[in-house]
């Protein structure tokens, strides 16, 4: 009986052994095409150092809580952590990321290189731009707005500069280009405007363009501006446009609805690119144009979506991940997760002529991002983008006027910031 | 008395220790799964995390009177129970009693009846999504067909449409369910009290009314708990679905609650309304055993 303990105990705690001397790091990346790039990455780092790198994988809608409910319990269980840039100021207001300014100074550089697109870095610094650095950029999406080119020449117009450019545009189309793709309807525009995420990604550049701001100087919500108001009345405008039942469309039903050629516009990220040049999803192959947002009072801006690598403050290998993580981050290795279909960070790669020719879009992709602006950089932005992206679907639906809309959304989000006060 | 005393005399024998041994494990896991969490789950909902740091006190519960979302969702979510359970039982019911008599075919439509119900609801849920999309969809696709404009017909991205859509699917899973357990227990009613009533005259209606629903009673007492608790909680149909959208349309309490926990990173909100959710379960279970019990036979 005794014996039998004695050995139970034994199996039990020789899993606790292992040297700590063994160079071992663990990294929580996203499923899909970005975190695919980087667990390749990991692979040929294991080749090149020797040091093992496991890989914890999570589908995009786990890996927050995931990595937060981890790094605010201290268990140490990841040294590197891909972030989703609106995540990152939670983060680093929790103060469970490793500050890396003093790792990069102990390896002689005085801080990142300059060859990142300063949007790109500015993600990584809490305060947004001027603070602390707490992560590096991997991958560089910004919005894009795709048309097509076929269309716009048929119709003789000008690619889109403005907003009215674009609703000019959806109207001729959807107007003279009934009997097109499949025998049917080309709708002029494709919005997305289900609630959260899908609905304010889609408004944000409009919202921007027509001189609208989420939070003034003090940080008080100025949602319900005379500019914000009517940029969401132009939205509503615009989805006359737009296919029935957009208010609950998601990514992928724009990204249907342009592969299929049955909408000729959209704002949409740099990743469905490559899908409109395969033969297997693409009815509009050579079809479609990339280019930057249109303005209307100012200038247009996308809005920025990077993906940040991140070390948790409580990793117990942070001397490692920081080599991982500037190895990863380099110029050569971030040009190979180009090559696996991620934008890069790195100013010199948008510009790489091996990497152009494969990605035609790149100048464009570089100039989108270089005048992108980022998610208002708060803690408590999920929460706000939820309430934000309720009113935005309810006016898109009907449900509720531009401005009922807008005034809800304000005093919800005003609501929001008191509760954290 | 005589019992007690040999219960504490076996005490002193130690002849408890082997049972007790036995037990420990699964006391253990049932203290370390469910007395934990749910004493933890008091704790936060009693915590406010703020600047300042963490204060206690009702602020959780203080807060859900005046959240617009929390009061709206509450009613999606009884909307959504009420609607539902009254289309489940009143289909299931007529089921039951259509194939409880001796019809042709039966045995078939019985095991047809049961699939949607063996199917897990995120299953459903991803299923009725493709079908309800309004432009690939084949529902809007069979209108089409048969003539009919499905231009407004955007079903779940109609803010109109969407709470109706939803409960559809949610009858349609569970129904076969309340039609499985009102068979039961009709083929459990015996023969002589139809006998008897036949005997005494009474029409059909009659016989159903005074014979069969009482004798049902039992079993109509626990489809209808169980589905109202179900309801109460819904989650996964929704949540693929619509994720309670368009707008706040169909959000219910549960999507609401992991929004906030998930989401928002608020597990003492979440958890107070965790707490709410569950005394209202309570009490309105409480009023159904009442009023069942309570109706003269």
């Amino acid at each position: 009986m005794r014996l039998t303990l004695l050995l139970a105990l034994l199996v039990l705690f020789s899993g606790c052994t292992g040297s700590p001397q063994s160079k071992q790091l663990t990294l929580a990346v996203v499923s899909g095409v970005e975190g695919e790039a980087l667990k390749q990455a990991a692979a040929d780092y294991e080749k090149q150092t020797g040091t093992h790198v496991s890989v914890a994988e999570f589908p995009y809608s786990n890996l927050f809580e995931k990595e937060l409910i981890d790094l605010k319990a201290r268990t140490a269980a990841y040294d590197l952590i891909m972030l989703d840039d609106p995540w990152f100021p939670r983060f680093a207001h929790e103060q469970v990321l490793t500050d890396l300014t003093p790792f990069l100074q102990k390896r002689g550089k005085s801080g990142p290189d300059s060859d990142f697109v300063e949007t790109s870095l500015a993600l990584c610094r809490h305060p947004y731009k001027t603070g602390s650095l707490y992560a590096l950029p991997y991958v560089g999406n910004s919005q894009l707005f795709f048309y097509r080119r076929d269309l716009f020449e048929k119709y003789l117009m000008k690619p889109p500069l403005t907003w009215d450019d674009v609703l000019m545009a959806a109207k001729t189309i959807q107007e003279k280009e009934t009997t097109g793709a499949n025998g049917g309807q080309v709708y002029g525009y494709v919005e997305r405007a289900a609630q959260g995420n899908a609905a304010v990604a889609d408004f944000m550049p409009i919202f921007w363009a027509f001189g609208g701001e989420m939070f003034d100087a003090n940080g008080k919500p100025t949602v319900n501006s005379p500019q914000g108001i009517a940029a969401l009345q132009f939205m509503i405008d615009l989805g006359k446009y737009s296919p029935p039942g957009y208010a609950s469309f998601n990514a992928d039903d724009v990204g249907a609805h342009l592969l299929q050629g049955t909408a000729a516009m959209s704002i949409n990220w740099p990743a469905w690119i490559s899908s409109f040049s395969d033969q297997a999803k693409s009815k509009v192959i050579g079809k479609m144009e990339f280019t930057t947002l249109p303005g209307a009072e100012k200038s247009g801006h996308a809005e920025i979506g990077n993906w940040l690598i991140a070390i948790p403050r409580d990793s117990h290998n942070a001397e490692a991940a920081v080599d991982f993580l500037l190895w990863a981050t380099s110029a050569e290795q971030m040009k190979r997760s180009a090559q696996r279909g991620n934008p890069p960070t790195r100013k010199s790669l948008f510009q790489d002529p091996e990497l152009v020719a494969k990605y035609p879009a790149y100048p464009a992709q570089l100039r989108s991002l270089e005048s992108s602006r980022p998610r208002p950089r708060t803690p408590y932005w999920n929460e706000i983008e939820n309430a934000f992206g309720i009113f935005l679907s309810k006016a898109n639906s009907g449900d509720l006027t531009a401005e009922e809309a807008m005034n809800q959304a304000n005093a919800e989000i005003e609501k929001i910031l008191q509760r954290a006060q | 008395m005589q019992k007690s005393r040999r219960f504490f005399s076996a005490l002193n024998k130690r002849e408890l220790l082997l049972p007790a041994l036995f037990l420990a494990p699964a006391l253990a896991v049932l203290l370390a799964l469910s007395i934990y969490p749910l004493i933890y789950s008091i704790t936060i909902s009693l915590q406010q995390e703020t600047v300042a740091g963490i204060t206690w006190g009702l602020g959780n519960f203080a807060r859900l009177f005046s959240d617009n979302f929390f009061l709206t969702a509450l009613g999606h979510t009884f909307i959504y129970a009420i609607s539902a359970l009254v289309c489940e039982f009143l289909l299931g019911l007529g089921l039951a009693l259509l194939l409880n008599n001796q019809i042709r075919g039966r045995g078939v439509f019985r095991a047809s009846l049961l699939i949607p119900m063996m199917l897990p609801s995120v299953v459903v849920g991803v299923v009725w999504r493709l079908m309800l999309n309004p432009n690939f969809g084949s529902i809007n696709g069979t209108l089409k067909q048969i003539g009919i404009n499905t231009e407004s017909l955007t079903w779940t991205a109609s803010p109109k449409l969407a709470m109706l859509s939803v409960i559809a699917v949610d009858v349609w899973q569970w129904t076969p369910f309340v039609f499985l357990v009102l068979l039961a227990g009709l083929q459990a009613i015996p023969q002589e009290p139809y006998e008897a009533a036949l005997i005494d005259g009474s029409s059909r209606w009659q016989t159903f009314w005074h014979v069969t629903l009482p004798l049902l009673k039992p079993s109509i007492l626990i489809v209808l708990l169980l589905r109202t608790m179900d309801l109460l909680r819904v989650f996964d149909q929704i949540f693929i679905l619509t994720e309670g959208g368009p707008g706040f349309a169909t959000e219910t309490i549960s999507l609401y609650i992991y929004r906030t926990a998930f989401r928002f990173f608020d597990f003492g909100y979440a958890a107070a309304m965790s707490f709410v959710l569950l005394a209202l379960t309570n009490v309105i279970s409480a009023i159904y055993i009442r009023l069942i019990q309570a109706e003269p036979n």
